[in-house]
């Protein structure tokens, strides 16, 4: 070979030499569908909770998860100290509701308005990744947000409780009926949010969109609700909680599927009450998703 | 070998036609797409990365079918579109490694390639800051970077050029050039200026209305059409004399002269001329040919 050896540089020569190699073709490995769409979804999971995103972006998320862990570590010491539970299992996201939904405002317009907004869906779909894949994807990460948010307080309490070791048995029933609560909190949850905020490329609107939703929900939940109780008409008040999305699910997986006590202000429908209740969740779940892809294909035609 | 073929194309909206029967094939290399705005080259590059479906007749990319073999094609082309497509937020190398993994590359792989590429179009240490303090020319970089990432077969690359300065556009030319030559990689670059494609492309089609007005390679373009425009200070008459005298062909634009370039011998004919006169000569310029200039032609190829 007459090429200098590299190997040997000659005393003048500079300690560090950039070579240029050129253009090197890539012929490893490449994956399908599905693990790009995991990286999709797990991507957007960090970003929800802020990671990989600047300091500022991990602010919000991290504060709300901070306050869900209150009653459960209030609760732990409560058992430690005086031997008396604070926070019951199946009303933890009952009591919490308000912080779930700020979250749940705060965080779902990011999964989902910036590449509307800088049209990056372009680029997601000349890639093997499918409409399906990218929607679903986002669900997805927005549904294990929303579950962590839920399910690691009630696990920390269920710890707690162990190692206090209160007395009489664990309630270990309570606690799986809660976390079955939590997954359908953040199945129904994520998948209003991310549909209610798929509609608006601007981030602030989605925002608003969401908490004005669930503040509309709630509200006419209550006022109807208590203007039925005041009449005499307990049946109806009883259907009109169920119009706050976490009363519906409280009755629909709780109270209907585990038999849980109802942790609303009021009684749910009973009978009918909770087919109704389940098959309204579902429901409200197949519209959500409905939505989102009628709305994902129009963007994807532009 | 051809890298890509359609055959009676035809894509309708409700309102407008955008493709009417194309037929057109390309071999490997880079090739020009020409047409004015609304001429339909972004909806055929859709149906070509097998986005939009094809009202009737068929399209081949790579030799997979663009309706039953979408996915795949998808896995080995890339794409750089038209308009903006950066988040703001987000630095170059995290973008073009979270593109990398969508098209398929295992985390490490992802991060090889978005740093090997980002450096051959350019991007040094900026890669590392958000990219909503970018240029146009860094932008349009990275949105480069994001296409070439995965090492495809064939590019599309949709105006590269847009809202560039002179440097930048010839910067981009240059760049577009490597990789149909150096890197291996076929491109379909789409442009409305004939002129700038007419120095990198081996071939190029030009488009109107959705129909093919012409499919050569560039050789036919410049040899059929080359002129050089010239202009002076006074005596643009005199000149145009003169060089009638020595046989070159001429005619007066406003205050220029264009020269059809018969061989090399002209501009030197042109040079002696100008110097036996004693003119103050302003500038000499090879002309470009415009879209304009290929309607007047006859669409015989």
């Amino acid at each position: 070979m007459s090429d200098p050896s590299p190997a040997t540089p000659s005393p003048g020569a500079p300690a560090g030499v950039i070579h240029d190699i050129g253009y090197r073709h890539y012929d490893g490995p490449r994956t399908g569908r599905g693990p790009a769409a995991a990286a999709l979804a797990v991507h957007t999971l960090r970003g929800v909770f802020g990671l990989g995103r600047p300091a500022r972006a991990k602010i919000i998320p991290f504060l709300l998860a901070g306050v869900m862990m209150l009653p459960a570590v209030v609760s732990i010491a409560a058992m430690a100290a005086i031997q008396q539970r604070a926070t019951g299992y199946t009303e933890y996201a009952v009591i919490m509701q308000a912080v779930l939904a700020i979250f749940l405002a705060a965080q779902a317009p990011y999964t989902v308005a910036p590449d509307l907004r800088f049209r990056v869906l372009p680029l997601y779909l000349s890639r093997p990744v499918t409409l399906r894949d990218y929607v679903g994807a986002k669900l997805a990460a927005m549904t294990v947000a929303m579950l962590l948010l839920q399910a690691v307080p009630l696990t920390t309490l269920f710890i707690g409780e162990l190692v206090v070791d209160m007395p009489g048995p664990p309630r270990t029933a309570e606690y799986l009926a809660s976390m079955a609560g939590a997954v359908g909190n953040a199945v129904l949850l994520a998948c209003i949010g991310v549909a209610v905020a798929s509609f608006t490329p601007r981030r602030g609107l989605g925002v608003a969109a969401v908490i004005s939703l669930y503040l509309l929900a709630s509200g006419v939940s209550g006022v109807v609700a208590a203007t039925m109780e005041a009449t005499n008409h307990y049946d109806a008040a009883a259907w009109a909680w169920l119009i706050n999305p976490f009363f519906l699910v409280d009755a629909a997986v709780q109270v209907g599927i585990f038999g849980a006590e109802p942790s609303g202000p009021g009684a749910y429908p009973t009978g009918i009450g909770v087919p109704a209740a389940i098959t309204i969740m579902l429901g409200l779940i197949a519209l959500s998703v409905t939505a989102l892809v009628i709305r994902y294909r129009k963007a994807a035609s532009r | 070998m051809t890298i890509l073929a359609t055959k009676g194309l035809s894509r309708r909206f409700p309102r407008v036609t955008a493709l009417d029967r194309l037929t057109v094939a390309v071999g490997p290399g880079v090739t020009g797409l020409v047409g004015a705005n609304g001429a339909g080259k972004s909806t055929l590059i859709k149906i070509l990365l097998g986005l939009l479906e094809p009202s009737e007749g068929t399209a081949q990319v790579l030799g997979m079918d663009v309706t039953a073999q979408g996915a795949e094609i998808r896995r080995v082309v890339g794409y750089m579109p038209e308009h903006d497509c950066l988040p703001p937020d987000l630095s170059a190398t995290e973008f073009t490694v979270h593109l990398a993994r969508m098209s398929g590359l295992p985390r490490t792989a992802a991060r090889e390639r978005a740093a090997d590429v980002l450096r051959h179009v350019g991007l040094y240490e900026e890669r590392y800051r958000a990219m909503g303090g970018y240029s146009t020319g860094m932008k349009q970089r990275v949105k480069l970077a994001q296409a070439l990432v995965h090492d495809p077969k064939l590019v599309f690359l949709d105006e590269p050029t847009n809202g560039l300065d002179p440097q930048g556009r010839d910067e981009m030319l240059a760049l577009i050039r490597r990789i149909g030559t150096e890197f291996g990689i076929s491109v379909l670059v789409t442009s409305h200026l004939l002129g700038e494609l007419e120095r990198i492309c081996d071939h190029v089609i030009v488009i109107d209305g959705g129909t093919l007005l012409r499919s050569s390679a560039i050789s036919e373009f410049t040899q059929s059409t080359q002129t050089v425009t010239v202009e002076v200070e006074e005596g643009r008459d005199a000149l145009a004399a003169r060089l009638a005298e020595r046989g070159e062909t001429v005619t007066a634009a406003g205050r220029t002269l264009l020269v059809e370039v018969r061989a090399p011998q002209t501009y030197d004919t042109l040079r002696d001329a100008v110097c036996d006169l004693d003119l103050c000569l302003i500038r000499m310029e090879q002309g470009r040919q415009r879209i304009e200039d290929v309607f007047k032609e006859p669409a015989d190829v």
